[in-house]
């Protein structure tokens, strides 16, 4: 060894290889010892145990989604949808059948648990070879899916949900804690310890860490990779499946409200690289009890963002781990078995020349062809049809994940609308809105520098999430009323809905060939070639910082594009999350789009058509459509994402299905048999 | 040392870690200009972790690197690319979606994009006439003009091995690490391979380290030889030497193979 290795090894000492648990372990001995006095002067106790309890319910959820990772590489964005999904079914068995609450839990967990962990656990096997976009996309699916069917079973309100843990008092020093409560902690300390000694000690825990990587090696050592994802995904699922009808009787049931809640989870996990259970434990401990403390001091604050600031740790809590943990922590599970997407078609110039003078003659015919209400749509159709445009740019030219494109489109609207509101033109506002929203979409990109695919995709979702609850209602964007006036130009017009029609086709035309121009130009290239292999771009010179930094840039200001002529349909911008620019929209908007294919202009037309358009004509206007239409959109995303998966998975001869992976093992049972050894 | 503007790569004193395993641990090389080096080991030999060194994909723990007078260690690999070091990789890297013509272009154009803050967004006239005279060169001597306009995540291992190649050979590189680059090829191919490295080599002097395994296409193109085992040097001189070394030998084979095979000549 060199002497700067030696001098370097000594430097190190012993703990060198233990630095980051120290690194980790210092600031919270420290937050320990100044918070425990800070607690008792304060008489914070009972919010600790609420938060506490709190905390176990989420470390139970991060545990599922952990154990669930580790073994997939599927990060189940769908993890407080189906919490949801169990609570539901747990009140419909207790509340509407009548049965006792041990056998209306068991029941819950029987079916959401263990039956929907068979159901993962098939996406899962299916997506074992996908992309990161894929993956990324078929849990989305599943999200968006399930949110859809739940609201239109039981409604939006949140249903009331009574204890069904017995709720006596235990005094522990001068704090009354609730028989419940120790209940849930318990059972989270034991489901944590458990875990962790399993994944330590058993075969099948160790097993389960290996059949990500290599589940063909998993198997020529004579253990099943199916069983063991099997096992993994019931557990995981299990946890996930208690933790909502653990906190079901706290806040009630409401899928919306979970689906926010159990964020938390994401940023418990996110915090344990997606890796240490009793990091994603104390993590989960630590959001819980940071909640119920700052909500104990804050909540008394006449500023609406300040009181309700407690809320938005599990985000912030999300971004900042992604942000700062060491890229090297953060591994894609399972990228070395990835096969690459097939090439985007491409169509014979005159069958492209000739579709799109199609769609132009039919797009400029709108207005004569149908009824002045439905002309309105069409125009928001146009809107969305520029920011599908910006979200295919990024998804499928260059690879990269976005999953808060909604709030760009807001901040454009937004911005937009202070222009107007300080006198600016109606095309000056547009292009403020454009310089406003270019340099957030150039802070988005940072994480791209580090992060790529599911990590990438988690941290725009926690961005959009940031935006949504914290700067959506503030004076910078929609304001405390979450609502913003525009209006349309005045010129040739322009401000009826006719005009504005052809406004905003002219406005999307320019967009298009935008796309077009970016596509063909040297940036396209590189894009192309970044969505390809990153890795041989890096390697020939190409700085792909300043790539991903550009279709960052490029991407929001088309989105912020796109919003502006959305506000202008209405004249109105609205920030809730139920509007246009809703951080689920985000969501449901990558589903639509992957099931609308990768072209880069007539995909964006098609979703355009899909999520808002379709929704005028028979049967589609129906109420049932507009009620489940996110189960028709997550379950197209998700046949989109699994399909090309299934023909990976070869029907046995006796007719069930078996993976590839059954090959080796037979092969090796077969080797035993004749005494042979490899 | 370089011949001319050509510069030769040298490594001193590479040691690799990773947590608690040394990957890598003090080995130093020199491959010149103008000449094919090779890098022999088995397995887990710490080969592709040298490269990965080299081009910055892994950090060196301790040890320097240079290109000719331009020290790599703290640049970023796309710097590193930029001073000249380029490298194939043992598991293909390839831009499946494009053509074999598009791929190799986007080699150069990689390289000429980082020249200028805004070069990513704008391709010169002048640059891309040099960008399709150097793709169409390196398709030639690579013999991939009839491969052109097909696309190359639908092209066998060989044919992609050789696209590797020639987008590595049209980028303005001035020094060349190959990982395995003959790993799938046929003999035939192999023949071939060796052939347009030689000729590419003796063309142009710039010189290649070439990681690899077919000892047959390693005594060809090689003029001199590094051996690793088990992250260490334990061997180098000319291609003869390395051939006919006993410490070689038993680090492939292990000595009980060696001793094996010593008995099995004797009894032939």
């Amino acid at each position: 060894m060199s002497a700067t290795a030696s001098a370097r090894a000594r430097k190190a000492g012993p703990l060198a290889d233990h630095r980051p648990a120290v690194l980790a372990a210092l600031p919270a001995i420290a937050v320990l010892v100044i918070g425990i006095p800070w607690v008792q002067a304060n008489h914070l106790w009972p919010f600790v145990v609420t938060g506490v309890t709190d905390g176990s319910i989420y470390a139970l959820a991060a545990l599922g989604l952990v154990l669930t990772f580790k073994t997939s590489g599927v990060f189940n964005f769908a993890i407080g949808a189906q919490a949801a999904a169990s609570a539901y079914v747990f009140y419909s068995f207790r509340v509407d059948a009548g049965m006792p609450w041990p056998i209306a839990a068991l029941l819950s967990l029987l079916l959401v648990g263990v039956v929907g962990s068979l159901v993962l656990e098939r996406l899962a096997l299916w997506l074992a070879e996908a992309p990161a976009v894929r993956r990324v996309v078929a849990t989305i699916g599943l999200l968006v899916l399930l949110q859809s069917l739940l609201t239109g079973l039981y409604g939006t309100a949140t249903i009331a949900f009574d204890d069904f843990l017995p709720t006596g008092l235990v005094e522990i020093g001068s704090v009354n804690v609730g028989v419940n409560q120790m209940i849930v902690v318990a059972l989270a300390i034991v489901a944590t310890i458990g875990l962790f000694l399993f994944f330590k000690s058993t075969r099948l825990g160790i097993s389960m860490q290996a059949v990500v990587d290599d589940s063909n090696l998993l198997a020529l050592q004579g253990t099943n990779p199916v069983k063991v994802r099997r096992y993994a995904w019931a557990i995981g699922s299990s946890f996930v499946s208690i933790s909502g009808m653990l906190v079901a009787p706290a806040i009630g049931i409401d899928v919306n409200q979970l689906l926010v809640l159990f964020i938390a989870a994401f940023g418990a996990a996110a915090v344990a690289s997606f890796s240490s259970l009793p990091l994603a434990f104390a993590s989960a401990m630590v959001i819980g009890v940071s909640m119920n403390l700052l909500a104990s001091q804050l909540t008394s604050n006449q500023n609406l963002t300040i009181s309700a600031f407690y809320t938005q740790v599990p985000f912030l809590v999300l971004v900042a781990a992604l942000a700062l943990l060491p890229p090297r922590r953060l591994v894609e599970r399972g990228a070395r078995r990835v096969r690459r997407a097939r090439p985007i078609r491409a169509f014979p110039r005159q069958a492209v020349y000739g579709t799109t003078a199609t769609v132009v003659a039919v797009a400029l015919l709108i207005p004569d062809l149908v009824g002045p209400g439905d002309l309105t749509q069409y125009t928001t159709g146009v809107g969305f049809v520029v920011i599908f445009m910006s979200l295919g740019l990024l998804l499928w030219t260059s690879g990269q994940i976005s999953l808060c494109h909604m709030a760009f489109a807001a901040v454009g609207a937004t911005s937009f609308a202070h222009a107007q509101h300080n006198g600016v033109p109606w095309l000056l506002a547009m292009l403020f809105a454009v310089a406003v929203t270019v340099p957030v979409g150039a802070i988005v990109a940072i994480p791209s520098f580090r992060l790529t695919g599911t990590y990438l995709a988690v941290i725009t979702f926690g961005v959009g999430l940031l935006f949504q609850k914290l700067l959506y209602g503030t004076f910078l964007m929609f304001g405390k009323f979450d609502n913003q006036q525009v209006t349309r130009p005045d010129a040739l017009n322009m401000s009826g809905d006719r005009g504005y029609y052809y406004l905003s086709l002219a406005v999307a035309g320019v967009c298009a060939l935008a796309v077009v121009a970016v596509r063909r130009s040297r940036l396209g290239r590189l894009l192309r070639g970044l969505a390809d292999s990153p890795v041989a771009l890096d390697a020939h010179g190409a700085n792909t910082r300043l790539t991903r930094l550009f279709v960052f840039c490029i991407s929001a200001a088309m989105a912020a594009v796109g919003g502006v002529l959305i506000a202008g349909v209405t004249t109105s911008a609205s920030g809730n999350p139920s509007g246009s620019f809703g951080y689920f929209n985000s969501l449901v908007m990558v589903a639509v789009l992957t099931f609308c294919g990768r072209q880069p202009l007539l995909s964006p037309i098609a979703a355009a058509f899909l999520f808002v358009v379709l929704k005028i004509y028979p049967p589609f206007d129906s109420g049932f459509f507009v009620d489940y239409q996110g189960v028709f959109f997550g379950a197209l995303a998700l046949a989109v994402a699994v399909v090309p998966g299934i023909a990976r998975v070869q029907p046995s001869r006796r007719g069930a299905l078996r993976t590839p992976e059954g090959g080796p093992v037979r092969a090796r049972r077969d080797l035993q048999l004749r005494g042979a050894w490899v | 040392m370089t011949t001319g503007q050509l510069p030769d790569l040298t490594v001193e004193n590479l040691t690799v870690r990773f947590g608690g395993l040394t990957a890598v641990n003090n080995v130093s090389l020199t491959a010149g200009s103008g000449s094919i080096t090779g890098m022999l080991g088995p397995n887990g030999a710490g080969k592709t972790t040298t490269f990965n060194a080299c081009t910055g994909v892994v950090p060196a723990w301790a040890g320097t690197l240079h290109l000719g007078d331009c020290r790599l260690n703290g640049r970023s690999t796309a710097s590193r690319a930029a001073h000249g070091l380029g490298r194939t990789f043992q598991r293909m890297e390839l831009f499946d979606s494009m053509t074999v013509r598009e791929n190799v272009a986007l080699g150069p154009e990689a390289a000429m994009s980082a020249r200028r803050p805004w070069g990513q967004l704008f391709c010169p006239a002048k640059e891309a006439r040099e960008i399709r005279s150097r793709t169409s060169t390196a398709i030639d001597l690579c013999g991939l003009g009839a491969l052109a306009n097909r696309t190359s995540g639908d092209l066998s291992t060989g044919q992609r091995r050789l696209v590797e190649l020639a987008r590595a050979i049209a980028s303005p590189f001035r020094f060349l690490l190959l990982d395995e680059p003959s790993s799938g090829l046929d003999v035939q191919e192999t023949e071939q391979f060796g052939a347009i490295l030689r000729t590419f080599v003796a063309e142009t002097g710039i010189g290649v380290l070439l990681v690899e395994h077919d000892m047959a296409l390693v005594a060809d193109v090689c003029t001199y030889i590094h051996v690793l085992d088990f992250g260490c040097k334990i061997f180098e001189g000319t291609t003869a030497e390395t051939m006919s070394s006993d410490i070689v030998r038993a680090a492939y084979l292990g000595s009980e193979g060696v001793s094996a095979a010593a008995e099995g000549l004797a009894h032939a």
